[in-house]
């Protein structure tokens, strides 16, 4: 992403990434506090990073191609913090994600994500990117590239968020 | 309880309190089977209000916040007569948010953010014109405390941590003058933390991290600090043992805590001393009405001894009108008469009579503060134990 700059990134294969599902909260919780340590309240920064990061690694993990690279990158834009996701992605990823990037275009989007929470029976697999775009914010792309591959992009001003 | 999982469980059916900490991220619902039949056997014996106190925790996800969700909707669905009261934390900046669509859903719940209650005069110390009276207090102290500290076993090169810093002058004059390797500074007011980073970038002090917390409840990991300072702070809550309960929890093993209090019916002054000390007697009062104990100075032995420290060194000194400038005394005690004669005895319901006796004890303070031959007085406690190795 243009404009942005890099702070820390974590890569490993897809399949090393989704055989443990500790590595999602392992994961956020470290880069969480990486990226936090020079924000104004670092503590509080590294608690929201965490959650929102958390949201989109278990989404990953839940949905993504069979075998290639994984890697999860922060980089920084001012007062806001962009992670990236890049992940393989086959036939049934690709129409999950295309799928979210349609209704996280849609209005009311707190209302979907609400509905959401609360749903009977099994959890709405949207719920984690919906919760990111509401509750933190966050202005997600999702791009399709070349190589079976996707990039899921979300853009954060968590400075002062909690106040 | 299962902290082996990450996170904690329990259910105080005194309280009916059901308390929630560490962390929740579960993979599916049966990870955490265990936890929702524990809350909803709690939710199924309560009557009257039940408390699901999440506080402490850290982190959730929505496989679990739709388990504890799931419970809380079936059971409040059945019983219009149950009230259910979230207890989050402003500390972790999100749990307030993730609750609070469950309390619009269900009228029979509610999310309380529980940290205003906590600090019973926190309004009074950020909005009652206190920067000005902590600022001249430093200044004052600073004196008697640069001399102090390395007694109290304070080093070069030590993490330190200055729990409810304030406006954070005092963990300036540390660092610029003691050499810490690092101070993490913590406080409970945003407005006095905003204050604390401007007078860090203003004097070019580097090394200080300023964080926002809850003394009684920090995120922070055990065992961190070799030093820990909490000034005039225990005095201000009413519960100051779970504040050095943390202080403990924090410290390395071998590492100390150091705390300064005050007894402020021990304020004294030539002449006019028994107008002074009618005056100051009844500021112990006025604090105690608030649940604040200003007479706590004395007490830090027993405190810290109890808090399970070893090794318990204690001194007092008194900051005086001699100490430099007069007149800065004086106006740390017109900063005193200011709040404690004005909003917190109106707010006390106090007779125009009383509160009109009250100011002229203050001003006496000052008359003796700024007379040529006078003799004003401010007493402090400055204590600190060592946690056991």
């Amino acid at each position: 992403m243009s404009g942005t700059r890099p702070l820390v990134e974590i890569s490993m294969g897809i399949e090393a990434f989704a055989s443990e599902w500790l590595h999602c909260d392992r994961i956020s919780s470290y880069l969480a506090r990486m990226v936090s340590h020079n924000r104004t309240d670092s503590l509080l920064y590294a608690n929201l990073m965490s959650s929102a990061l958390n949201e989109l690694l278990e989404t990953a993990f839940a949905h993504h191609g069979p075998e290639g690279d994984f890697s999860c990158r922060v980089s920084r834009a001012g007062d806001a913090d962009v992670i990236e996701l890049d992940l393989p992605c086959d036939a049934a990823a690709l129409s999950f994600y295309s799928e979210a990037a349609r209704r996280l275009s849609q209005p009311d989007l707190a209302e979907t994500y609400h509905a959401a929470l609360f749903s009977p029976g099994r959890a709405d697999p949207h719920l984690g990117l919906l919760e990111v775009a509401v509750d933190y914010r966050a202005r997600i792309s999702i791009q399709p590239e070349q190589g079976n591959r996707l990039k899921l992009a979300a853009e954060m001003a968590l400075e002062g968020a909690a106040a | 309880m299962s902290p082996d999982r990450g996170y904690q469980a329990s259910f105080n059916e005194n309280n009916q309190e059901f308390v929630i900490a560490g962390k929740l991220r579960p993979r599916s619902e049966d990870e955490i089977r265990p936890l929702a039949q524990s809350l909803g056997e709690a939710l199924g014996q309560v009557k009257g209000t039940f408390y699901l106190n999440v506080k402490r925790l850290a982190r959730l996800n929505n496989v679990a916040f739709r388990v504890i969700a799931g419970l809380v909707s079936q059971v409040c669905g059945g019983r219009p007569d149950l009230r259910v009261e979230v207890v989050t934390s402003s500390v972790m900046g999100w749990s307030t948010r993730k609750f609070l669509p469950l309390a619009r859903l269900l009228p029979n719940v509610s999310v309380n953010e529980y940290d205003k209650d906590f600090y019973p005069g926190q309004s009074y110390l950020e909005e009652g014109g206190f920067i000005p009276i902590l600022r001249a207090q430093t200044k004052l102290t600073w004196q008697h405390e640069k001399h102090l500290l390395p007694r109290h076993g304070l080093r070069p090169g030590m993490a330190m941590a200055d729990v409810c810093c304030g406006i954070g002058d005092f963990a300036v004059l540390v660092q610029k003058e003691l050499k810490p390797a690092s101070i993490l500074a913590l406080d409970h007011s945003r407005s006095s933390l905003d204050y604390a980073r401007k007078v860090a970038a203003d004097f070019g002090v580097s090394g200080i991290e300023y964080v926002y917390g809850d003394a009684s409840e920090m995120v922070l990991e055990d065992n961190q600090f070799d030093f820990v300072t909490c000034r005039h702070s225990l005095q201000v809550f009413d519960r100051p043992e779970l504040i050095l309960r943390e202080l403990y929890r924090i410290c390395k093993p071998g590492g100390r805590v150091y705390i300064t209090n005050e007894k402020n019916s021990h304020c004294l002054g030539e002449p006019r001393a028994e107008s002074i000390q009618w005056t100051y007697n009844e500021v112990a009062r006025l604090w105690a009405d608030y649940k604040m104990d200003i007479e706590l100075g004395p007490k830090s032995r027993r405190y810290l001894i109890d808090a399970g420290f070893e090794d318990i060194r204690v001194d007092s000194f008194m900051v005086t009108n001699l100490d430099g400038d007069p007149q800065s005394f004086a106006d740390i005690i017109q900063s005193w008469e200011n709040v404690y004669a004005g909003e917190m005895a109106r707010d006390r319901g106090d007779s125009p009579e009383f509160i009109a006796r009250f100011r002229q004890g203050f001003q006496d303070h000052i008359y003796a503060a700024l007379h040529p031959k006078g003799y004003a007085g401010w007493p402090i406690w400055a204590a600190s134990g060592r946690k056991p190795s």
